[in-house]
């Protein structure tokens, strides 16, 4: 069946096609070459709407564990922001930590297709794919947690070599089938269960005597040698510390020409200026992003209102445990792979710091000139739950909406920041590229964030309006693979969605290895800790993401 | 998906590596023979044997009022009473996650509150994590970080046969890269300190390579100990040491200092064995001692639990609904209120009851106010016929599956063992589904 969306004004900069009337044929679920209008086919009316491919969100995490604790501490939020009844209600809800089908429906709304779950344990994965599988609508993907393992920790630390650190690494990308990697808080977490408080880029950890450096360094060699497409998706030494500006610096600086992805750089952009000892440090990251291509950010903007914040990183979790608002919170180590931190939080905009943290997020995203190195998230729900995108694309869209915003908060906030003076204003296609075009290219997801032949029909048609905040809320119609699948902002179908992993080939010796250290240290065995291909997605099986040569 | 390496020892194939889903501390080392659809466990616990133990006979077929029908029929009938109720209970919910997931469309659709059998333990224990939280550890860290470990009540061997042997391994002789506990000081060895008790011969065989102590306190007082042992650790005077039998208050505040000086102190209960009344107070106290410990060193609760997969029932309802367990569901909504839902309150005013227990023949609760649709172990002796019975499958027996493990993160794999002849949870509940008109 072939569909041919008609008369929108097209958004594709990723073929660098910029706000061109033009037509976009799908046919069984892909994007295919223009051809002329055939009888049978589905014609959609698209005037008077922009075209995009469907959002991507490379940040947000959706499913596993440290969501579920979110939802156990939750409950008033659930109980505030149930489902809409009707038809495709799932009988869930909540805003903060949103039940599966919640997330699906929410997403899609927006015109989301594809949502990235940032940090899966690796003993939790079985879980985080079991709650993906039942997420509606939305394609998913895991970000694997290293660099706080005890087995990866022994293997550097004995210093054997970076072919074995790689195998590993290509083992548990294969056992958790998950598609990137991810560090949070190299050593850090690993750290802390040694009774570590603290640890610094340059510091040495407990027991293993590395730096997180080093650690960093190491896993960057892997993903880049093994060509997993995505760089490492580094969460930082010191999140949320004031001062830690100079760690993200230094840690911008440790990358040594490879790839890196910095994520929710806001939390890692903070000075000790002032009476208050807390300033915006986003002018220097800015400047670092802006002078070294090989490092890309997302923002994690933070949104006024109560949330969650779910985090690997017990270590700073813990730090931040008395400011729990309502006060509660859960901490777990886990199993020789990481650990999880979930606080509840409630920004205010009457909080100097809370405002600070608003103002800094903005700065980084207007500073910050590469669009294609920066992608729109709030790392939900730790800056403000997803649902709040229409909102903040407006807040980056619309100077004098930001101007009003930025006249409400904090006034001591207001005197720190330099938002007042950035006069630039997202385009609609700088909006195209950190929602779809850069997720999916840094992903390596070719047949995404595009609308060029080939491309899942994926495609959004939000109606043109002055009120970017609205017209980004209620796209006029969302299809999932070329199916629509939302109607003026209302779900009107659920389909399954497809969960990416990569596959990388390693030594069969690691096999070996591995069984022995599960069977022995961990006490559970390696082939129960493994996922199979079936497991995946109702049996499904993943989609399978192609390796850098 | 699951290695369960096997080879034949004459007529039988023996498996290995088998994942036992019965109590939730998820052993997956178990051994079995199979002959035909006969199962005789060689590697398993007391309790994970008699439940793997099966026979050749052939299963018992589906019953709608005590007459043999076929699953169609049974799941028609099933169907046809669910949607004439208005106050349906689901009970037991001892089953994989595929088949809760089933179980919970039907209560979705026809409407019904859920509740697991074991799942009394769970909310004492909820009474602090949801409302206050606490820090714990996971099997694997308690097993190679824990140098003080506090059990608080029973012999956890009592229901968690190989608890001690998993959680707590000694160092090997000679020493072994790998061998568990990989961060504890083998001079110092590892302390296990039970209050309350006592241990069984056999876990005080098991704990010989370590320093054992036993706080004896009566069940009934076991709250008021772990409420002394965290006032000594926060140094504050303990008048609730009173009726504490002799020398328990000397004994808890070693017990205080000796957790101080720990490094990875690990608090252990199982809430489901405690009084009623105080299986609360318990977890509220070990989480406590947590708290005040990690100010200065580290230390975690493990709470021991999860039989029959109501860790996976529990997480199933946060992800599916956002609430635990003891929530009714349908009609777009959920609505969480666990004293009413709970299922002995729920059964008082309900009209339908649904049982599921595919891991062992429990019948279901008493229950005389309408139909009862039993989805249950074929060994289940009723003590009234209810008006569907649809025989089930074993996960991990008959068919393949997932529960989760009581620590909660783990999420394992179940793997058939035996031609499957009974139809899985999920099959039954998706047959009704059918019946009811929606695809599952
Ligand atoms: S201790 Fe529990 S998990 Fe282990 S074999 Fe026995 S019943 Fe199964």
């Amino acid at each position: 069946m072939r569909t041919r969306i008609t008369g929108g004004r097209v958004f594709d900069p990723a073929n660098a096609i910029i706000d061109q009337v033009r037509d976009i044929l799908i046919e069984d679920g892909r994007i295919i070459a223009d051809a002329p209008p055939a009888p049978g086919e589905d014609v959609i009316d698209a005037t008077g709407a922009i075209v995009l491919a469907g959002g991507i969100d490379l940040h947000s995490h959706i499913a596993g564990g440290k969501v579920n604790l979110g939802r156990l501490l939750m409950n008033e939020d659930r109980l505030l922001h149930p489902e809409p009844f009707g038809d495709f209600c799932g009988c869930g809800g909540g805003r903060a930590a949103p039940t599966t089908h919640a997330t699906g429906c929410r997403y899609s709304q927006m015109g989301y297709t594809a949502v990235f779950e940032p940090a899966v344990v690796g003993a939790n994965a079985r879980h985080a794919h079991l709650e993906m599988a039942d997420i509606p609508n939305i394609d998913t993907g895991g970000f694997l947690v290293l660099g706080n393992d005890d087995f990866l920790l022994r293997l550097i630390a004995q210093g054997e070599g970076q072919q074995a650190v790689n195998d590993y690494v290509a083992w548990m990308l294969r056992a958790t089938q998950c598609c990137a990697i991810k560090i949070v808080n190299p050593g850090g977490i690993n750290a802390f269960k040694f009774n570590g408080r603290a640890l610094d880029l340059d510091e040495t950890g407990p027991f293993y005597g590395l730096t997180p450096r080093r650690i960093l360094n190491t896993l960057q060699r892997a993903v880049s040698e093994l060509g997993v497409p995505h760089p490492i998706h580094l969460h930082g030494c010191n999140l949320g510390v004031p001062g830690n500006v100079k760690t993200t610096l230094a840690t911008i600086g440790a990358s040594e020409g490879f790839p890196l992805h910095l994520t929710h750089i806001q939390f890692h952009s903070y000075g000790t200026e002032g009476d208050r000892h807390f300033s915006s440090g986003s002018a220097e990251i800015a400047e670092a992003v802006n002078a070294n291509p090989h490092i890309s950010v997302d923002v994690g903007q933070i949104m006024f209102g109560q949330t969650v914040t779910a985090s690997a990183d017990l270590m700073s979790q813990y730090r931040n445990h008395k400011i729990a608002d309502p006060k509660k919170w859960i901490g777990m180590d886990i199993e020789m792979d990481a650990a999880c931190g979930v606080v509840p939080f409630n920004y205010r905009d009457t909080s100097f710091v809370n405002a600070l943290q608003w103002a800094i997020g903005l700065e980084l995203f207007l500073l910050i000139e590469d669009p294609w190195r920066v992608y729109l998230t709030t790392d939900h729900p730790n800056g403000g739950p997803f649902t709040s995108y229409p909102h903040l694309i407006r807040l980056l869209m619309d100077k004098p909406f930001r101007d009003d915003h930025l006249g409400r908060i904090h006034k001591a906030a207001r005197a720190h920041t330099r938002l007042a003076e950035i006069s630039r204003e997202y385009t609609l296609e700088e909006i195209a590229v950190v929602t779809r075009a850069a997720p999916a290219r840094t992903l390596g997801l070719r047949d995404r964030g595009h609308l060029g032949p080939g491309a899942r029909g994926d495609v959004v048609l939000y109606e043109e309006q002055p009120d970017r905040e609205a017209m980004f809320a209620a796209p006029r119609l969302v299809l999932k693979d070329g199916k629509v699948v939302v109607v003026n902002g209302e779900v009107v179908e659920l389909v399954d969605g497809r969960t990416y992993a990569v596959h990388p080939p390693y030594d069969p010796l690691m096999d070996k290895r591995l069984e022995r250290w599960f069977d022995e240290a961990v006490g559970l065995k390696a082939n129960h800790y493994r996922i199979a291909d079936g497991e995946i997605r109702n049996g499904q099986g993943p989609e399978i993401v192609e390796l850098n040569p | 998906m699951t290695s369960g390496a096997s080879d034949t020892d004459g007529a039988a194939r023996i498996v290995r590596d088998v994942v036992c889903g019965f109590c939730g501390l998820g052993c997956d080392d178990l051994e079995v023979a199979v002959t035909g659809r006969a199962i005789a466990p060689r590697r398993a616990c007391p309790e994970a044997a008699r439940l793997l133990a099966r026979t050749d006979a052939p299963p018992p077929s589906a019953r709608i009022a005590g007459t043999p029908a076929s699953l169609e029929d049974a799941a028609a009938a099933a169907a046809r009473h669910l949607a004439a109720s208005r106050s349906a209970v689901f009970s037991g919910l001892g089953a994989d996650l595929e088949g809760l997931r089933r179980l919970y469309d039907i209560a979705m659709v026809a409407g019904a509150s859920l509740d697991h059998a074991a799942s009394a333990g769970l909310f004492a224990n909820l009474e602090r994590l949801a409302r206050r939280g606490w820090i714990a550890a996971t099997l694997a860290e308690v097993r190679n970080r824990c140098d003080v470990l506090v059990v608080l009540g029973a012999d956890p061997a009592s229901a968690f046969a190989h608890f001690f042997e998993r959680a707590m391994p000694s160092a090997p002789v000679p020493a072994d890269a790998d061998a568990a506990p990989l961060f504890v000081p083998h001079a110092g060895g590892r302390s296990v300190v039970i209050v309350g008790g006592p241990l069984s011969d056999t876990s005080r065989a098991q704990l010989t390579r370590h320093d054992v102590v036993e706080i004896t306190v009566p069940e009934d007082r076991i709250a008021t100990a772990a409420a002394a042992l965290s006032a000594a650790l926060a140094g504050r005077a303990t008048e609730a040491l009173a009726g504490l039998p002799l020398g328990v208050a000397e004994a808890l505040a070693l017990l205080a200092g000796r957790l101080k000086a720990a490094r990875y102190g690990v608090l252990t209960w199982n809430a489901a064995t405690l009084p009623p009344e105080d299986a609360a107070a318990v977890a509220g106290a070990a989480a406590e001692a947590v708290d005040i410990l990690n100010v200065t060193t580290r230390a975690a609760v493990f709470p021991l639990g999860g039989r029959d997969n109501v860790t996976g029932a529990h997480q199933l309802a946060l992800w599916r609904f956002g609430y635990p367990l003891r929530t009714v569901v349908g009609a777009g909504t959920a609505r969480h209120v666990p004293d009413l839902y709970a299922t002995a309150t729920a059964l008082a005013d309900a009209d339908l009851l649904l049982h599921a227990s595919a891991f062992r023949p429990d019948p279901p609760p008493g229950f005389d106010r309408g139909p009862v649709i039993a989805l249950a172990h074929p060994g289940t002796a009723f003590a009234r016929e209810p008006e569907v019975f649809i025989p089930v499958g074993t996960p991990g027996v008959d068919h393949a599956g997932h529960v989760f493990r009581m620590d909660s993160v783990i999420c394992l794999p179940l793997q058939g063992l035996r031609p499957a002849e009974l139809p899985s949870v999920a099959a039954a509940a998706r047959a009704i589904l059918a019946a009811l008109g929606r695809a599952a």
